[in-house]
């Protein structure tokens, strides 16, 4: 019996049903998609898309809350009273009135260290002085600017995944009038892209070992960023400069920082040499392929002249 | 046609092709053209990143780091070409005592230039008639004397930036940058308008002049293409393969 049961044919029968009924099961068991956790129950109301408010000044206020967002994001196994514990009586005896200032305190309550390094840093200290466009948490965590969409660095959606971090500062840092209004006029997005370390982050796939290549935060730091005005910033002066080189170019020295034309384009002021090679380059390159054209364009006449026929 | 000497040797006439090129021009065009058309696939994309083929492009190649090895590679096999050339060079001229007079530019070859241009804008009813090298094949050859060494130096400063800084100012590295991008768009260029354009698409070469890879000329083509040296093989009525010879 057994051995009629095993010759070969119905061996590999056999097999083919336990490989579909195996895929079957993993199809049929598998967990349905995640889900916010929601303990609080707070997505029955807040889930309602036209859920809104009128705050002291009387404009509208959405209190809707994305599910689709809070479903992927993060925090989502984090009760929502972690992070607005003056909800936690229904109804809400408080407005919520975030402000950037207390939103990045808020996130500091857990994200400590990295609250702290902010604090201290050039948008950190803008923020304390009352500016109300430098950087916080949300504005390089979140993606859309939902501060529910709140995703993990590792994420390739993420605003703050290797290759999406310059088009994340440029959010800001490509708005001239913005920029100009910080004493930032150089053009620091589009001279990286223009870049060797640009153009590998562009050029390279969203696998990671494909973004071993520089981006912002390789030479200005993350959470810490100084003003490049700042001696503390590691890319003011040249010898800060070459130990931030040297963290990807081992053995570069202050020479080799000193050729970084940096986020300037090359000018008097700025590594000559370079200014002088692209206009005798580019002068070289007009005048050659210029002549070069010119005696192709007179063959073709004479081609077309002759029926591009062989001629004595 | 070209007046062909009266005296028309009877050997020559039966042999349909004449020896044109030995077979270290051949290797040394080859792996040069090779090295080349490498080097422009992996160099362009990092140009012009911005355009919508070239992530896909590199993609293709398996990547930023894949791209540039083969850069490097091409590039090494290119010096190695020169290197070649160089010691073929030399040899020819100290050891095999060859003339290289055929290559070397004379006024000549500006009067060739001036007929040339003349003829396709009309002024002239005869196509000049070149010898054994035209203006545009010196041309290329001298081009590279100049085009090489630009990019193999500023090349070699943009793979060693470190150990250059080391012994050279830094400006030498944004310098060689803008060198290297430039000087590839001139020689790009330079190949594919006049240099493909006449040896593939000129009237009677179409698809292409195949003397550089079989070594061979078609007595027609050498007749047309190289009158005066052709009058010379001739009437000295010698062998096939010009004795002076180089490229």
């Amino acid at each position: 019996m057994l051995a009629s049961v095993l010759k070969p044919h119905r061996l590999i029968i056999l097999l083919g049903m336990g490989f579909v009924a195996v895929g079957l099961a993993v199809f049929l068991l598998d967990s349905p998609p995640a889900l916010a956790l929601d303990e609080a129950g707070c997505l029955a109301c807040h889930g309602i898309t036209s859920l809104s408010t009128t705050d002291s000044q009387g404009n509208k206020v959405s209190l809707y809350v994305s599910e689709e967002k809070v479903n992927t994001a993060a925090h989502r196994y984090i009760s929502c009273i972690t992070c607005h514990p003056d909800m936690a009586t229904v109804p809400h005896t408080k407005e919520v009135g975030f402000t950037k200032l207390s939103q990045a305190r808020q996130c500091g309550t857990c994200h400590a260290y990295q609250y702290r390094l902010h604090s201290l840093s050039i948008h950190g200290q803008s923020l304390l002085e009352g500016s109300p466009d430098a950087a916080t948490c949300l504005d390089c965590h979140a993606t859309d600017g939902n501060p529910h969409g709140v995703i993990r660095v590792l994420e390739y959606t993420a605003p703050t995944y290797k290759k999406n971090i310059a088009g994340t500062c440029a959010a800001c840092h490509a708005q001239e009038e913005l920029m100009a209004d910080y004493g930032i006029v150089e053009r620091v997005y589009e001279s990286y892209m223009r870049s060797f370390h640009g153009k590998a982050t562009q050029l390279g796939a969203y696998k990671e070992s494909e973004l071993e290549k520089a981006t912002c935060t390789n030479c200005h730091g993350v959470h810490d960023i100084q003003s490049v005005q700042d001696p503390t910033s590691p890319v003011a002066g040249a010898e800060n400069l070459a130990k931030t080189c040297e963290s990807c170019h081992p053995g570069a020295g202050v020479e080799f920082a000193l050729g970084f034309l940096g986020h300037k384009e090359a000018s008097r002021d700025n590594i000559p040499a370079a200014m002088y090679a692209e206009i005798f380059f580019t002068a070289l390159l007009v005048s050659v392929v210029a002549f070069g054209a010119l005696i192709m364009l007179v063959a073709t006449r004479k081609y077309f002249a002759n029926r591009w026929k062989e001629t004595p | 046609m070209t007046t062909i000497s009266t005296a028309f040797p009877a050997e020559l006439a039966r042999r349909e092709y004449i020896t044109r090129f030995d077979i270290h021009q051949r290797i040394q065009h080859f792996f040069l053209m090779l090295s080349f058309v490498l080097l422009v696939l992996t160099g362009m994309p990092l140009k012009f990143a911005d355009g919508a083929i070239s992530a896909w492009w590199i993609g293709v190649l398996g990547g930023v780091e894949p791209t540039r090895s083969i850069h490097h590679v091409a590039a090494w096999t290119m010096i190695g070409v020169c290197g070649y050339h160089a010691i073929y060079l030399l040899y020819g001229i100290f050891i095999k005592k060859k003339s290289v007079a055929s290559m070397l530019p004379t006024r000549q070859d500006f009067v060739l230039f001036g007929q040339e241009i003349a003829w396709f804008v009309g002024l002239r009813k005869e196509k000049p008639r070149y010898d054994r090298y035209n203006w545009r094949e010196k041309f290329d050859y001298y081009a590279m004397f100049w085009g090489i060494p630009v990019m193999a130096l500023t090349g070699l400063v943009l793979m060693f930036p470190v150990l250059v800084t080391k012994f050279l100012p830094g400006w030498v590295v944004p310098v060689a940058l803008i060198a290297h991008s430039d000087e590839s768009m001139l020689a790009l260029t330079w190949i594919v308008i006049v240099h493909i354009y006449f040896n593939h698409f000129a009237p009677g070469v179409f698809p292409l002049n195949p003397s550089i890879f079989t070594g061979k000329l078609s007595r027609e083509r050498y007749m047309h293409d190289h009158p005066e040296e052709y009058d010379r093989i001739a009437e000295t009525q010698t062998a096939p393969a010009p004795k002076e010879d180089k490229s």
